[in-house]
């Protein structure tokens, strides 16, 4: 499960494997803090992953995932297809690629509160394709 | 997803004691991400399980003699690992509220149709002996002898 996730973020399976094995060595000591968090194991397992997938890309200096690939179309990006590109730049600009709210505001020449906003619809969109 | 802010997870920490629904939304949203999860997987390539096997054997904490030896493990027999269950609520598929109301619904009909045949039953019996204190009534004023007649 955990792979398929992680292959949204590297798309070589090479990578991708070696990260798992790197991921699950480091969290492996941790697991008690999943045991206190409100979430379940699972999906602390993605929060965990996805930030030392993101950390790594920045101690590497590079984004390995595309920058401009809408039509590329992968796991929760996926669930996204409906929505409007604005929605789909961000969700992908914040999840995939770890930038930060301020900085696409700046870029977009809109307020964080408006990122903010786009994200939290995106999230709602999900929930409900989920659902 | 990770997605929160610093400031918005501390707002959600502050307000789940206080909104079993917060919790109740987290689980169900946590349940649907599992279950995407489950839908979409894909192996990983084989001997995967191995290398994470091995790099976890690596780990000081793993490597560590005093973990393997028996007097270690006579210790730890009487350890107790605290597990802290953060949630003061059972987790059931949201399905389950609809299988409830519906069940308590079905109860309550079912209670009213109850009494309701009770209480006709209990009239019915009643109404079946008036009569029959009737019927008794007119054959003893049939048999006894008309007192007027006898005096005569």
């Amino acid at each position: 499960m955990l792979f398929s996730y992680i292959q949204q973020f590297v798309p070589s399976r090479i990578e991708a494997e070696n990260l798992l094995v790197s991921i699950f060595s480091r969290l492996a000591s941790r697991l008690e803090a999943a045991f206190a968090s409100s979430l379940s194991i699972y999906c602390w397992l993605q929060i965990e992953a996805r930030k030392m997938i993101l950390e790594q890309r920045g101690q590497q200096g590079s984004t390995v995932y595309p920058k401009e690939s809408a039509e590329v179309k992968t796991y929760y990006s996926s669930l996204l297809e409906e929505a409007s590109s604005e929605h789909q730049w961000v969700f992908r600009e914040i999840f995939l690629n770890g930038r930060q709210r301020e900085e696409l505001a700046q870029q977009a020449g809109k307020d964080q509160a408006y990122i903010g906003d786009l994200l939290r619809e995106c999230m709602l969109i999900i929930r409900k394709k989920l659902g | 997803m990770g997605l929160a802010s610093p400031e918005e997870a501390a707002q959600l920490e502050r307000l789940l004691p206080f909104y079993s629904e917060l919790q109740s939304a987290i689980s169900d949203f946590s349940f649907q991400l599992e279950l995407y999860a489950i839908q979409h997987e894909e192996p990983p390539p084989p001997g995967v399980f191995e290398k994470i096997r091995d790099r976890v054997r690596e780990l000081p904490a793993v490597r560590d003699p005093t973990y393997r030896s028996n007097e270690r493990t006579s210790k730890r027999a009487g350890e107790y690992i605290h597990v802290r269950e953060s949630s003061t609520h059972i987790r059931v598929h949201k399905y389950w509220r609809i299988a409830f109301i519906c069940i308590f619904i079905l109860a309550k009909l079912l209670l009213a149709g109850f009494l309701f045949f009770y209480i006709s039953f209990r009239r019915s019996q009643q109404d079946l002996q008036s009569l029959r204190d009737q019927q008794v009534k007119t054959n003893k004023a049939r048999l006894s002898p008309d007192p007027q007649d006898g005096d005569k």
